[in-house]
């Protein structure tokens, strides 16, 4: 009887420190003290308005195990609650008298972090509603950061899913024309668009697990 | 002589069999007190276990996985660092993917030509990390593709990897 309670005791121990929330679980110890309430009430707002946290959490423990100074930290904290409720508003706005998934809200406000306009990223919102936009959002994304016209890229996007690329396949679309840009010969963005275009919609897998750059994916 | 044979013949006669083991096993018994089964199941034993068990699942949780198992799982897929870090003493990565701890996941320098590599299962999906040199110096990775301010107002970015599933490749 006294194993079965002590058993029963130690697979209880998780259960408790997970009733307090993830985040508060993964920042227990992690963050400086005098960041840990400022950190809490953006969490609680976070929590309040029904957002993800993790990216909160993330973005906390980030800067403590990079040293940030407290104030910035939370700083940082704080850019990026204000990143989700500017993402919340616009899958709202895209996908009017739907739920907002976190994961759709999230990945919105990473690809917004990474410069794409909010405009492009309601446009692959819209594009797909029954999908999780994030490899749309990546892919706009990615074309964006190569200087391609975003409304150009987001127009390649948009014919390569009507032609049945979804999901990571739209990742191949954004890194082929990143390829044909960097053919040379003169060639411009536009002309590397146009290119990728007349292929749809066979454009080129990835053949191997890493690229050039040693990394999966793109 | 004859009569310490004699005794012994006698002694064989009178006692049961056993096998050199049964007798060994039973003097080790009598010298340990408590018999195996009875002290498995001690108090501090069960904790001690408890404890064993739950820092070896949370060590297979969160720390990726090394490169001599890289078998990803559906949702999973394979990522390789690789940075050019000549004169370095370690090379580590730390980002979302390990909660930004540090000691998780070391580049290695097999050759000692200052190209450091490192292979992981990671879960699908958009990570961001940075480099960690010599314990100290926060490095942006030079060959990333996709990069992204960190937002503590210092104007340093971290690299962006994306993951894709094994099981769409």
């Amino acid at each position: 009887m006294k194993q079965l309670l002590l058993v029963a005791l130690v697979a209880l121990v998780p259960g408790t420190v997970c009733a307090q929330g993830p985040g508060a679980t993964k920042l227990a110890g992690r963050i400086p003290p005098e960041a840990v309430p400022a950190i809490d009430s953006l969490i609680a707002a976070a929590v309040a308005e029904s957002l993800p946290t993790e990216p909160l959490v993330q973005k906390a423990l980030e800067g403590s195990a990079k040293g940030i100074p407290a104030d910035r930290l939370v700083n940082g904290v704080r850019r990026g609650l204000v990143q989700l409720r500017e993402a919340r508003v616009l899958v709202g706005r895209a996908l009017p008298g739907q739920p907002q998934p976190e994961g759709h809200v999230a990945a919105v406000a990473a690809a917004l972090a990474r410069g794409l306009p909010p405009a492009i990223a309601e446009r692959m919102l819209t594009m797909a509603t029954d999908e999780p936009p994030a490899p749309a959002l990546h892919a706009a994304a990615d074309l964006v950061a190569h200087r391609f016209n975003p409304d150009s890229a987001a127009d390649l996007l948009v014919a390569a899913h009507a032609m049945g690329l979804h999901g990571e396949r739209l990742l191949d679309v954004a890194v082929a024309a990143d390829q044909e840009l960097q053919r040379g010969g003169g060639r411009t963005p536009a002309d590397a668009l146009a290119r990728v275009r007349a292929m749809l919609p066979n454009v080129p897998t990835p053949k191997v697990a890493v690229t050039p750059h040693g990394k999966t994916g793109s | 002589m004859t009569d310490r044979l004699d005794d012994a013949i006698e002694l064989l006669k009178t006692t049961p069999a056993m096998s050199v083991e049964s007798r060994v096993m039973a003097e080790v018994r009598r010298i340990s007190g408590p018999t195996p089964r009875r002290r498995v199941f001690t108090w501090p034993r069960i904790a001690t276990v408890g404890l064993a068990l739950a820092a070896g699942l949370a060590a297979i949780l969160l720390i990726p996985r090394t490169p001599d198992r890289l078998t990803p799982g559906e949702s999973e897929g394979i990522a390789q660092f690789v940075g050019h870090f000549p004169g370095a003493r370690s090379v580590e990565v730390v980002g979302s993917f390990n909660n930004w701890s540090r000691g998780l996941l070391h580049l290695r320098d097999e050759n000692h030509d200052g190209i450091w590599h490192a292979a992981a299962v990671l879960p699908a999906g958009q990570h961001e990390y940075m480099f960690v040199v010599d314990g100290e110096r926060w490095v942006t990775d030079p060959l990333a593709e996709r990069f992204v301010d960190d937002g503590f107002g210092a104007g340093r970015e971290n690299s962006v990897l994306i993951v894709r599933p094994a099981g769409q490749r």
